[in-house]
């Protein structure tokens, strides 16, 4: 498996030593740069086991984790559906009360309008970053631009979907819960 | 050693022919060789590249959100597959059926808090990840497609916790599908053909019942799983998680 060269340091006349019954010459130079002149090289682990140990872990974790919550806390059962008794307020699931509360602003814009331009640009974000650099790093430094305007966005819309789920109740008008 | 050479030295009569024909290694692999073969030659593991890189094995690098994503979803799916037994999608019966998981099934309560609570994890499981993404750039080339499919991923993942949520068919689960299904009738020109397509109706009954259900247990499910496949898949094209040492 270990196809590298014990001594990678060593001078190439010393790697690769001329053999008595050969003769030599240049060839050719090729003037292009060669892949991963100048990097050390990566340490790859063996998957087994060492990333399955910890996926198996995880699996654990999440497995006791929702079978915990589930033995505490049980899933609420409201009264049989009926069309004749609306709710007041009645609220979409949490994950879409921030759009809820847009739209109590403005039926088209927030719920069809800017949820549209989030996931446009949301797709669009890895095309429009073309500056390289802080790959696999927590908040690089040179990312902060973007990484700011990600986390506003994206603390906007929980605050909405927060006013959504505890500060509105009927008729949708701004309450305290407590 | 090869496989054929691990296969002929440890042949012990029936027993250990068959362990044989199903897994290509021994128990516990001894060898570079044969830990790479454990992944490799193992279907289940075919996904999963043999290497990984040491750096993006750190908890701190991802927080194992995608893990926990994939995870949630196993639970959910297997949860979802025992309340199918239970379950019927019509209106006289759902109900009925919610209750009969409470007071007849044995732990019937407890399956369907796992199905639930799994449902809202996974939601916000997905959220985190696609932010830790974001936040460590791992988003950037090569990586586009992956996120693009991330995107597609979110998207699916809310649709399928939405659609679960009208079938217990009680008064929660009626006007949340009203109230969400109202917001797309808000596009225009066809807002409310969107509507009467996703509901078979002009309002949330039988038929709306019937399609969020067949969306729910078999369609976003479908397309769920062999999304994450090709999430997966994408990883190892890309090179491996994002890290530093390369792409800096
Ligand atoms: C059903 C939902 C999803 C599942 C099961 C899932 C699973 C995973 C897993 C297991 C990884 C490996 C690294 C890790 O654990 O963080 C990963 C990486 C990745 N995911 Fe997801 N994911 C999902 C949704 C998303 C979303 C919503 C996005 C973004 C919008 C996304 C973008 C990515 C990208 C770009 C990577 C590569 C990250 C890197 O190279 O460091 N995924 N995903």
């Amino acid at each position: 498996m270990n196809a590298r060269p014990q001594n990678a340091e060593a001078p190439a006349h010393e790697r690769f030593p001329l053999k008595p019954g050969k003769t030599y010459g240049l060839m050719c130079v090729v003037p292009t740069r060669t892949e991963n002149t100048g990097s050390a090289a990566e340490k790859q682990v063996q998957s087994w086991p060492a990333a399955l140990s910890r996926e198996l872990l995880l699996f654990l974790v999440t497995v006791v984790a929702l079978g915990l919550v589930s033995y505490f806390f049980n899933a609420p059962l409201e009264e049989p559906a009926s069309a004749l008794h609306p709710p007041n307020p009645a609220k979409a699931p949490w994950y879409f009360l921030g759009l809820q509360e847009m739209v109590s602003y403005s039926a088209f814009w927030g719920g069809i309008g800017i949820p549209g331009i989030l996931v446009g640009l949301a797709m669009a974000a890895p095309y429009l970053e073309r500056k390289r650099g802080g790959e696999g790093v927590w908040f690089h430094h040179s990312r902060s631009g973007a990484n700011w305007t990600f986390l506003t966005l994206m603390t906007t819309l929980g605050i909405l979907t927060l006013i959504g789920t505890l500060f509105r109740g009927e008729n949708w008008a701004l309450i305290v819960p407590w | 050693m090869s496989i054929r050479e691990v296969a002929v030295a440890d042949e012990a009569g029936l027993l250990g022919r068959i362990y044989r024909s199903i897994f290509r290694v021994r128990p516990v692999p001894q060898t570079e060789l044969e830990r790479s073969q454990a992944v490799a030659s193992n279907f289940f593991f075919h996904i999963h590249s043999a290497k990984v890189y040491e750096e993006t094995l750190k908890f701190k690098k991802t927080l194992g959100l995608g893990l926990f994503s994939l995870f949630t979803f196993v639970v959910l799916v297997i949860t979802g597959i025992l309340l199918m037994f239970y379950y019927v999608p019509a209106p006289e019966q759902a109900y009925q059926r919610m209750l009969d998981l409470r007071g007849v099934v044995s732990f019937g309560t407890f399956l369907r808090n796992m199905h639930r609570w799994g449902a809202h994890a996974m939601v916000g499981l997905v959220i985190l990840h696609m932010m830790r993404v974001y936040l460590t750039g791992a988003h950037k080339a090569p990586r586009e497609l992956n996120w693009v499919i991330g995107v597609v991923l979110l998207l699916l993942t809310l649709f399928l916790s939405f659609t679960g949520y009208l079938l217990p068919w009680d008064q929660l689960a009626y006007w949340a599908i009203m109230v969400g299904t109202s917001i797309a009738s808000y596009a225009p020109v066809v807002g409310d053909q969107i509507r009467f397509f996703l509901l078979g109706d002009d309002d949330v009954g039988r038929e709306a019942l019937l399609r969020f259900y067949v969306l729910h247990v078999v369609v976003l499910p479908a397309v769920l799983s062999a999304l994450i496949g090709l999430h997966f898949w994408r990883i190892r094209k890309d090179g491996g998680l994002a890290r530093p040492s390369t792409d800096e």
